[in-house]
Formats: structure tokens, sequence, C-alpha cells
């Protein structure tokens, strides 16, 4: 009876996947092409999701066809779950894959697996170990750090004491900003003094805020101007200040990208200036030269995104609106 | 094992995992778009490869289960047996060296668990969970909270799992593979025809009953959970080996998927029953379901919610084969 039922199950099988070969090929010729980024909840790969959505118009517009999965790791930040994803889809055959890898280490054997099976991939937002890959799109930190440290220069009219608090140990990207800080205050304002630039702020913002309330009971009376690599140390470095009764430009804050809260302050005046990325050019890039390398362009190995500055005063205007608002909804919204 | 002398509910029992997996398989070759993809050599390397880390824990797991206990520091274990094995690789020890010095750091942590919940007579779950915390927390100390990246690497170590060179072809499989269907094989015999399979059992079924049998239950426990330690010490080697470092956040929750895996197996919670080939075959399922979902762009939640389906389903099923055999039954006469 058992045997019977099973040996049923399993010719019918044999039957449904016998019948009807070839039935699911696809034939129309648009590129199918994976976004891989580090989690997708946060308003970041939001935009980097639009960004990879508006190329696609775009590229439809010109008669080009593409298919854009967009897909994170199940857990978000995890290192291997990211793995998984990028090998699934390289036993899945896309013709190509924008990246933001989670690890400048442990994303390089994937990447080369991808490679060793003629799947190009273009990194997005983080660097990677490697030269395997097509291109790397992403922000200039360096350079973010370095319009830090110039815009903190002038408001300081080129005189005073700054700190400087780090993000965390290895982390690349804010690590390239602290340097390009501290290399615009050196090359261009000697007069200004680093107090310090040696304490890390640790991943989380109640780190962050802890260390903050200790360097500032160290340097309360001196401090003219503080730099924070990041949005977590950009709020909690304010909000001690605020403690101190510092804020309000006493001392001048110049950060690192948006936030709810961060904007809030800068906004009520208590930070000056922050540093914002373009995510939705990085996903917008991320796909378009993809796509031209798939046509047989040369790429640029390095594209640079770049960076803008956000004060009080221009917060307004529409360029910069769409940088701390992306549009969002536009892309992602009912059809896509 | 004699498979005739089997009675029909202890075949279909035995044979769950089985029918499981080939229902899963079965979905997929519905689909036309999965059939192409799926079905392919490369793709099965691709889900061998994902499934190690997860079959070799579950082996470990399996004998606790089946003995009547939980482990729930499993997925600590793999990080700080990751963060070790990085470690040992930066004083340049060789694959031997580290490969065992990993499996016997997970060891300790076992041996630990089992002589806790013995000398104390302190619940598995509760002993366990404390030691959750206490092995992810020592494996960041050791770290110093980031991941450990050894300069020079070690390739004997970084192949286990590495199948980047050979990415469109079944074979060559990795290493890991290798040794994860090697230990399957052992540990599937050491179960079933060794002394100390069989006391595994009757610990799990009766645990007085066992004891007034004369059969030592507490040194089988305190054998059992050090022998478990040791399999997530191993499965850290192959951690290490997929992200080529050391991470102490890595593995958050894979003691989840791993008893999943063992329970789709066809283990029972309350012990005395579940297979190294079923909780084996489990593991294989879980890899299967999420590749077949990452190819077919079901969003991550999707996802979840099938593979939780599944577990449940798999579970349920202990309770549906009685009502069908009664039914059955009552047909008949």
């Amino acid at each position: 009876m058992r045997s019977l039922l099973l040996g049923a199950i399993f010719t019918s099988l044999i039957l449904i996947s016998g019948c009807g070969p070839n039935s699911g090929e696809s034939v129309e010729d648009g590129l199918k092409i994976v976004v891989i980024p580090k989690g997708t909840t946060h308003e970041f790969w939001k935009s980097i999701h639009a960004g990879a959505i508006k190329a696609k118009q775009e590229l439809k517009a010109k008669g080009q066809s593409v298919e854009i999965i967009w897909k994170g790791p199940l857990k978000e930040d995890d290192r291997d779950e990211q793995i998984k994803v990028v090998e699934n889809f390289i036993s899945s055959g896309v013709d190509g894959m924008v990246l933001a890898p989670l690890d400048n280490k442990a994303l390089v054997r994937p990447v080369e697996t991808a490679n060793n099976a003629k799947i190009p991939v273009v990194i997005i937002d983080s660097g990677l170990e490697s030269d395997k890959y097509t291109s790397f799109v992403s922000t200039d930190n360096y350079a973010g750090g370095k319009m830090g440290g110039d815009y903190l220069g002038k408001l300081l009219a080129g005189k005073g004491n700054v700190l400087m608090l780090r993000y965390a140990v290895g982390s690349a990207s804010t690590t390239n900003r602290e340097q390009g800080f501290l290399d615009a205050i050196k090359e261009k304002y000697p007069d200004i003094k680093v107090l310090s630039s040696d304490q890390y702020a640790g991943a989380t913002r109640e780190l962050a805020y802890t260390v903050s309330q200790n360097l500032l009971s160290r340097y309360n009376t001196e401090v003219n101007g503080i730099f924070c690599p990041n949005e977590s140390v950009t709020v909690s470095m304010t909000k001690a200040l605020r403690d101190l009764g510092k804020a309000k430009g006493k001392v001048k804050v110049v950060g690192f990208d948006t936030s709810v809260q961060s904007l809030r302050d800068l906004e009520g005046g208590d930070v000056q200036g922050l540093v914002v990325q373009n995510p939705v050019r990085m996903g917008y890039l991320g796909v378009k030269t993809l796509v031209s390398h798939l046509a047989g362009d040369v790429v640029s190995k390095r594209i640079d995104t770049g960076v803008a500055m956000v004060t009080k005063a221009n917060m307004l205007e529409s360029e910069i609106q769409e940088l701390i608002n992306p549009p969002i909804e536009k892309y992602l919204g009912a059809g896509n | 094992m004699n498979w005739s002398r089997l009675s029909s509910s202890e075949f279909l029992k035995a044979m769950r995992p089985f029918v499981g997996l080939f229902l899963v398989l079965a979905l997929f070759a519905l689909d036309s778009e999965l059939r192409t993809v799926f079905f392919k050599g490369s793709n099965f390397k691709t889900i061998l490869t994902q499934t190690v880390i997860v079959a070799i824990g579950a082996m470990g797991m399996t004998l606790v289960i089946v003995s009547g206990g939980i482990d729930l520091c499993a997925g600590s274990v793999v990080a700080l047996a990751s963060v070790v094995a990085a470690k040992l690789i930066e004083y340049n020890y060789g694959f031997l060296t580290v490969t065992f010095g990993t499996i016997f750091v997970g060891a300790i942590v076992g041996l630990f668990n089992g002589g806790i919940i013995t000398a104390f007579r302190m619940m598995p779950f509760i002993v366990t969970l404390g030691m959750m915390g206490i092995a992810r927390g020592i494996s960041k100390w050791l770290a110093n909270n980031q991941t450990v990246n050894p300069k020079t690497p070690l390739d004997s170590v970084n192949q286990l799992m590495d199948n980047s060179q050979s990415p469109l072809t079944f074979f060559p499989l990795p290493d890991g593979v290798w040794f994860a269907i090697g230990l399957a094989v052992f540990m599937a015999i050491l179960l079933r025809r060794s002394v100390f399979g069989r006391h595994v059992f009757a610990i799990g079924s009766n645990e007085d009953t066992a004891r007034l049998c004369g059969i030592r239950v507490n040194l089988n426990k305190v054998l059992i959970y050090t022998l478990a330690g040791a399999f997530f010490g191993f499965a850290g080697v192959m951690q290490f080996s997929r992200l080529t470092q050391g991470d102490p956040s890595v593995a958050i929750g894979l003691e989840l998927q791993i008893i999943a895996a063992v329970v789709i197996g066809g283990a029972s919670l309350s012990g005395g029953a579940g297979s190294i080939p079923g909780s084996v075959i489990g593991a294989f399922m879980m890899a299967s379901l999420a590749n077949g979902s990452s190819i077919k762009d079901w969003p991550n939640y999707m996802q979840e919610i099938i593979i939780g389906i599944v577990i449940i389903l798999a579970v349920g099923m202990d309770k549906l084969e009685p009502l069908l055999q009664r039914h059955l039954n009552k047909q008949k006469h």
C-alpha cells in the first residue's frame, strides 16, 4: 500500500516535470541584476534601492530592459547570511551583481567565486580587499572628512582648539573620514590645535554618549570645535554638549550623515554642519556602471558619488532636500 | 537495522525527513523557473556547502536531544570556536593543532555544561542558556570586540569550505562537505550500534529506568554534552573557514536552526527519539528551502514564514500519523 502510494507520487512527479520542458525559459533579452545591501530596514539602504530603480526606469526608457532583484541578508548585518545570498545568486546565474559588502575580508571569496563564474560584481558603499570586482562605486570618505575639516576651520576663522571623537576600531569608511579631517586641519589651518583625536566612541549610541561626556569633562573649557565622523557620534556628542550648556554654537559641531535627530539639532543651531553622502546616486550609479560593463564598455575602477555640506542656511534648497529627504516613495511606491 | 521488522508507524517515522525533503524538492520541480536553475550540480554544491555548519552542529545536538536534554549555547560556541581558530592561526599553528585545539575548546564548554547539569541536577535549558551568554561574552572578550583576521592565512583551513575555484560544476566538493558526510556516517553507526548510543536512547526514554538498569547516567550525560560541545567546536572551524576570519558576532540564533533541523529530522524534544541521518537531512532541507526562496526572489519575510510552517508541519506529522492510522484501521473493519 505504502510503496504503491509513494510510487504513484513519484511517477506523477516525473510526469509533471517531464511535460512542458523549458516552459519557464524567458525569451526576453533583459538583464537580470541582483542588488545586495547590508540590510534592508535602514533608510540608507532604501535610498540605495530607490537609486537602483531609478537606473532601471531610465534604462528602460532607452530600450534596455533590466530586472532588479533586491535581496539583503536574512539577518541584518550577518556576514554569513550575506555570503549565502551571493552564493545562491551565483548558482542561479544572474547577469551581474551590485554588492555592499558587510566586511572587507569575509566577502572576498564569494566575490572571487562570482568572478570565476563570469558574473561581474560592482561594489558599492564599502570597500573590499580584492581586485576581482568591476568597479567600486561609493562616497570618497577621505574627501568627505576633508570637507568637514575645511568647514570647521572656516567656522573658527582659522584659530582655536578642536577635538575629534573617532567612531570604532577597524571601520574603514570612518577611519578615512577622520584622516581627511585631520589632514585638512593640518594643511590649511596651522593655528588650530587638535586637543584629542585618539578616542573611540564604539558601536552603540550609548557608548558614544559616555565617551563624549568623558572627553568634554576633560576639555570643557578649551574646546572650540568638534568633528564627529558618523551619525551616532554626532548625535551623542551634541547631546553631551547640550547637557553642559555648550550647545547653540558656543562649541561648533560638524558631523557626518543625517538622521531625524541630527537634522533637528542642525535646525536648532546645536550642530553647524553635516557632511552627507548620496546613497540614491550610489544605487543608481551601481546599476548603471554594471549595465555599461555588460554592454562591453570600459568602466572606471573607482567612481565617487560625492558628498555635500548641509547647513542651516542651505537645508531648504531643493538639491539638498533631495539628499536629506531622498525621494524613496517615488521609486519604491506601488508598481516597483 | 532490520527494516522489515519495524512496525509501519515506526517506518513512517524513520522515513519522515526523507518524505519531507522529497516533498520540498517535488514542489521546486513543479515550478518551471526553479526547475531549470535549482536542479543543477553547481547549485547542489552551494546548498551542500551551506548545510555543513548546521549539519555538524545537528549531529551534536541530536545526541543531546535524544538523551532528553537541550543545548542552547551551540551558536555561541560556534562563534567562540571561530575566534579561537583565528587566534591559533595568528600564532602560526598548523592545520591539526588549529582544528583539534578549537574542537577541544568546544568540548571544554560542553564539559562545563554536562558537569553543572549533573552535579547540581539543574535543567539543561537554564544551564545552557547561561552558557550561551558566557561563551558569547568570552568570544567577544578574546576577539577584543572585533573580527580577528590572521595576517598570514592558513590555506588548509580556509579551503575547508572553499568552492570559489569551480563555481559551475558539482565536483570537486569542498573538503568540509566530505568531513561532514564522513562524520554523519560514523555518528549514525555510533548512535545505532554502540553501547554508548543505546545508553543515550535509554536515558532519553526514561532516566530513572536507565539508572535502575545500571547505566551510569551522570557519566553518560557529561560525555554527551562534551561530545556535543566538540561538534559545535568543529562547526566553528567550518564557520571560520567560510568567513576566513574569526567573528564573535557570528551565528547568533544558530542554535535554533540546529534544533529545528534535529526536530524536522524526527527527534522528540522529550527525548528517546531521533536519528543522525534524519537531522542531517533536516539541515539539508532547510538550506534547500532558503536557496530555493532566494532563486525564486521571494522576499526574506516569506522565507522566514515558510521555514516556520515547515517546522510546525514536520512535528505536526507526529500527531497526524496516529489519527490517519486509526482512520485506516476503521475502514478495514
